[in-house]
């Protein structure tokens, strides 16, 4: 029974990280841009795809295939920025809108580039830690963990204390005020929406060995991230990384104790207590809401 | 002139804000643009920063056409804005907030000097440096507000009803903040609905009524003014 629980704990883990990178670049691109972006679980998707093409196809080493699907991926957010969220600033809704356009735009290139297939990408690596005979981690899971913390990490020390954090942090309270400080809205939208899809692009091509990759593979992403960030509090990166924590456990041991539709309902249910018990989010604050 | 601005009109949308306002600053002095609720000098200030784009008229600083910069822009041109409602950052560190006000400046060391001179002007503020600004009194968050719109060492500082909601005797040390700063060479133009502090600290006045320029001059002129002290000076 103890070796069930750590062994559950351990796919928890590696559950937590991957949301939660999904859904802290959603909230720093909701938070700097006032978007709240759709097509985020598509970006997510071009980041599995990337690793298909230059991994699998390619040959192209997994890390290094990696790397340029987080690039790829990240410029495919300025393209968002600069096409559909700029000329749009003004009209919040309309960002919605046309990043829901995107995303089905995202989802038929993909059909028309792999076909509606599952792809099958070869392991980048068998070896498992075994911390017991039923306790084992896969090597390739501990990547993605291990990419979370540091990326992770590294994006709060980028936020609490270089310059272009300040001012991502200030547009991301008062966008007009943060212009008065001589910030400019544009390259703050420019930096939130790199490091945002860049994020997503990463947690795909981290997970594409690991899960099944196809062209809708951005919906069942999309619905935990907005689970959680409406758990943590829209428009706090906090909040974000605690709920998607909390929710990694409770869906995975639910999901190894009973199964997962149950899981999926109490996911949804635990959000539905939140917005009854505290409408903002665990860590959201009302004026930001 | 430091700044000079030449019949501007104002429109949001089909509404017209303010119609042909013209407004000089000289360099080192303290201009006042009074008025009721709604007369435009908000929308005056918020020209004058870039926040609303012009209909007609020209602005032009320290001899240079600025009218149709972006407000990011207009601040690296030396003239800072302390927004209505003081607008800092609340889930920032007094100290942040104070830096953010340095954005566009890359010299460290100067930013350092600056801050220090803040801090000297605004004690209240030093010791409270680690403090997130949202948790500090309506007096010390306009303080900061003032601070952080220093850092950026501007020629020209705008301010935007800087008494608004404050105790009497927090206008007063306001009041004279903005008397010790202009002593040290900063030009500043100060929008007001305290018409009494207004054109007590302003060399010359700008009298805004529904959009229009209905009177200006010397400060101390307009005090007396018949319409004025029945107007805005109640007495």
């Amino acid at each position: 029974m103890l070796d069930l629980l750590a062994q559950t704990g351990l796919n928890a883990v590696y559950a937590a990280s991957y949301i939660s990178l999904i859904a802290v670049g959603l909230v720093l691109i909701f938070g700097v841009m006032g978007v709240v972006n759709f097509a985020h679980g598509e970006l997510y998707m071009a980041g599995a795809y990337a690793v298909v093409l230059l991994y699998t196809d390619f040959q192209i080493p997994f890390f290094l295939a990696v790397a340029v699907g987080m690039m790829f991926v990240g410029c495919l957010g300025l393209a968002m920025e600069r096409a559909l969220f700029r000329p749009l600033r003004d009209n919040p809704l309309g960002g919605l809108v046309a990043s829901i356009g995107f995303l089905m735009i995202l989802q038929s290139l993909a059909v028309m580039g792999f076909g509606v297939r599952m792809e099958h990408i070869p392991p980048v690596t068998q070896h498992v830690i075994e911390f017991s005979e039923r306790v084992r981690l896969p090597l390739s899971r501990l990547f993605v963990i291990v990419a979370a913390v540091v990326l992770l990490s590294a994006l709060w020390i980028f936020l609490k204390k270089t310059r272009f954090g300040w001012a991502l942090r200030a547009a991301a309270q008062d966008p007009e005020a943060a212009a008065l400080q001589g910030i400019s809205i544009n390259q703050t939208a420019r930096i939130a929406m790199f490091i945002g899809a860049g994020l997503a692009g990463i947690a795909g091509a981290m997970t594409a060995p690991l899960v099944s990759v196809n062209p809708h593979m951005g919906h069942s992403v999309i619905v935990t991230a907005f689970i959680v960030i409406i758990v943590g509090g829209v428009g706090s990166l906090e909040g974000a990384i605690v709920a998607s924590v909390a929710y990694a456990f409770v869906h995975t041991f639910v999901t190894t104790f009973f199964d997962g539709v149950i899981a999926d309902i109490t996911g949804l249910s635990l959000m539905l207590l939140v917005l009854i018990v505290k409408p903002t989010g665990l860590f959201g604050s009302a004026d930001r809401a | 002139m430091l700044l000079e601005m030449k019949d501007i009109s104002v429109s949001y949308g089909k509404v017209s804000a303010v119609r042909d306002i013209s407004i000089s600053v000289p360099e080192g002095g303290i201009v006042t643009i009074i008025g009721g609720n709604g007369a435009g000098k908000t929308t005056t200030l918020r020209a004058m920063s870039g926040m609303v784009p012009l209909t007609s008229g020209e602005i032009h600083f320290n001899g240079d056409r600025v009218d149709g910069l972006s407000s990011d822009k207009v601040v690296a041109r030396g003239i800072a804005h302390v927004p209505e409602g003081r607008r800092i950052f609340p889930d920032m560190t007094v100290e942040e907030n104070l830096r953010t006000g340095a954005f566009l400046r890359r010299d460290k060391d100067a930013v350092e000097n600056v801050l220090e001179t803040v801090f000297g002007r605004f004690p209240r503020l030093r010791e409270r440096r680690r403090q997130m600004a949202k948790t500090m009194s309506g007096g010390e968050q306009q303080m900061l507000a003032i601070g952080r719109a220093l850092m950026s060492a501007p020629k020209l500082l705008l301010m935007d009803e800087p008494s608004m909601g404050l105790a009497p005797v927090i206008v007063e040390e306001i009041a004279q903040i903005i008397e010790e700063i202009n002593a040290q060479g900063l030009s500043v133009v100060l929008v007001e609905q305290n018409a009494e502090l207004a054109l007590e600290l302003a060399d010359h006045a700008y009298v805004l009524e529904t959009g229009n320029m209905a009177l200006e001059g010397p400060a101390n002129e307009l005090h007396d003014n018949d319409h004025v002290r029945a107007a805005y000076l109640g007495i």
